[in-house]
């Protein structure tokens, strides 16, 4: 951690390569694995991958998601502010396995004829969608955190709201929200493990398949667990670099 | 001043009013300031000088009256608006330094953003105003990393670097080291002789005395009086102003 902090740009090139060289290379320790992990190699690779994708999309989504509804919440809009205010309020109420299985099964009636979703689209729907309300908590207190005085200045030198926004409060405001945002990141990588439960053959579910083929189920969910231990750490790392990244300003 | 002809209006007051809730900060205040003055602005704690101050630029929307600043109708049209916050630079008490961005980035970002500047320009008139202001070494370092009389000429450098026609101070140096308070004021005696036209709320007794064409005495929301330095210090008018001075020399 600490060598993060003094070079977090290296560090976050380092966890990117490190999860791209880990999502490409996994197949040959794997595959010289003896069984059950040996033969079906190529199976918790697929898997991984569909982890990380689901955790890169949603976790997008969801600091976009994050961002919007914090500021909706902070406007001067009283409707927007309640919409957003019940957007968190029915999200983090309600448990993310129904949140899933309801963008599952009732979106298809919803959505006009001839859209139709994957499994994967819906799982990274509903965890944008769960994931966006945790940030929305995140980005409001960031900008709650921004001090006023640097508001009026970015005003006083002419710069627009929006500009002021993207260059002065949005920025600042990270640097105070990207903690919780990184917890949330990486809580997401072990939550779209829930995906299984809409047979999206992620990680957990390929775990669950193998073993129960080769009725082992011990050293198949070590293999598991391992593979989510490292992207956890590669994502864990990615986002206490882009901390120390933005934390320029405040060392001394 | 060098004028044959008459010296040219810049700022016009008429009739301003501004309260918060019930309480009236600003009564019916009227004044008119040319180009190329320096003009103190003092009174008692509470008596409205920031407020009015804060109207001339719109960081505070008067409630009645009328603000001209270079013929432009203070309103709420934008272009207006635009238009004024580029003729008018702002000092603030707390600096205001926005702290994620270097001391260049600071004084370059509003003629990149609101002048779109090209960036190589913008910075190198950056340097050029951080030169004026004696911090060209402290180009790449943080607003943490300096002094607070140095993040105040950063500050100064900063509202320069828009070119205004006029520039507001709201008790520059009050919030200094009183070691400090010098470096700043250097700097503003300096900007004084360049001809810019100034409006300097201050505690700093010397400094308008010896750098102010006029003085300004607010109280309860009203000018009491607007006179010469000279007249003002030693034979002011009014009992308030005489209650005023004896008190702030004894504070020294
Ligand atoms: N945003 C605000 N909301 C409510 N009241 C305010 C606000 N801004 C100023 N006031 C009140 O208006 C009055 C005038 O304030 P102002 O800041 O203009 O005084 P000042 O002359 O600058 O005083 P000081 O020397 O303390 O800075 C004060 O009583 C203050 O409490
Ligand atoms: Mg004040």
């Amino acid at each position: 951690m600490d060598w993060t902090r003094k070079h977090p740009g290296w560090a976050m090139a380092g966890a990117m390569v490190g999860l791209l060289v880990f999502l490409w290379g996994m197949a040959v320790p794997l595959a010289a694995a003896p069984a059950p992990i040996g033969p079906a190699a190529q199976q918790f690779v697929d898997g991984a991958r569909i982890t990380v994708e689901l955790t890169l999309i949603s976790g997008s989504a969801g600091v976009l998601i994050g961002v919007l509804a914090g500021l909706g919440k902070l406007s001067h809009f009283w409707p927007l502010r309640r919409f957003c205010d019940g957007y968190v309020w029915l999200i983090r109420g309600t448990p993310l396995l129904l949140q899933i299985l309801f963008v599952w099964l009732a979106f298809p009636e919803i959505l006009p004829e001839g859209i139709e979703l994957s499994d994967f689209a819906c799982a990274a729907i509903a965890l944008s969608l769960n994931v966006g309300a945790y940030n929305t908590e995140c980005v409001r207190a960031g900008i709650l955190a921004v001090p006023h005085g640097q508001i009026e200045a970015a005003r006083a030198l002419g710069l627009t709201p929006l500009q002021t926004f993207l260059g002065v409060i949005l920025p600042q405001s990270m640097r105070v929200a990207l903690p919780a945002l990184a917890n949330n990141l990486a809580s997401l990588v072990k939550d779209s493990s829930l995906a299984y439960a809409i047979s999206v053959v992620e990680l957990t579910m390929v775990g669950y398949r193998v073993q129960a083929e080769s009725y082992q189920p011990i050293p198949v969910f070590i293999t598991i667990a391992v593979i989510y231990l490292i992207l956890t750490t590669a994502f864990t790392t990615l986002t206490a670099a882009l901390e120390a990244q933005l934390d320029v300003g405040q060392k001394r | 001043m060098n004028t044959e002809d008459a010296p040219r209006i810049i700022i016009e007051a008429r009739r301003v009013s501004k309260s918060f809730g019930s309480f009236q900060a600003l009564r019916d205040v009227s004044a008119t300031f040319f180009e190329g003055q320096v003009t103190a602005i003092v009174g008692p704690s509470g008596s409205g000088k920031s407020t009015f101050l804060r109207t001339l630029n719109r960081l505070e929307a008067q409630d009645a009256g009328e603000i001209i600043v270079d013929g432009i109708v203070l309103n709420d049209d934008l272009k207006h608006l635009d238009a004024i916050r580029r003729e008018v630079g702002m000092v603030f008490q707390s600096f205001n330094l926005f702290s994620h961005l270097t001391i260049l980035r600071n004084v370059a970002l509003a003629p990149i953003r609101v002048r779109k500047m090209p960036r190589s320009a913008a910075e190198s008139k950056a340097l050029q105003l951080l030169e004026r202001v004696g911090l060209k070494s402290q180009a790449a370092k943080y607003p943490v990393q300096l002094s607070g009389g140095q993040q105040q000429r950063v500050a100064i450098a900063r509202a320069l670097a828009m070119d205004p026609k006029v520039l507001l101070f709201d008790e520059p140096t009050s919030a200094l080291d009183p070691e400090m308070v010098n470096e700043v004021l250097a700097v503003m005696r300096e900007l004084a002789h360049s001809g810019i036209t100034m409006l300097v709320v201050t505690h700093e007794m010397g400094f308008a005395r010896e750098v102010a064409d006029r003085v300004i005495f607010f109280d309860e929301g009203v000018i009491l009086e607007d006179t010469s330095p000279a007249r003002f210090f030693s034979n002011p008018e009014h009992e308030r102003a005489k209650a005023f001075l004896s008190q702030v020399r004894h504070g020294y």
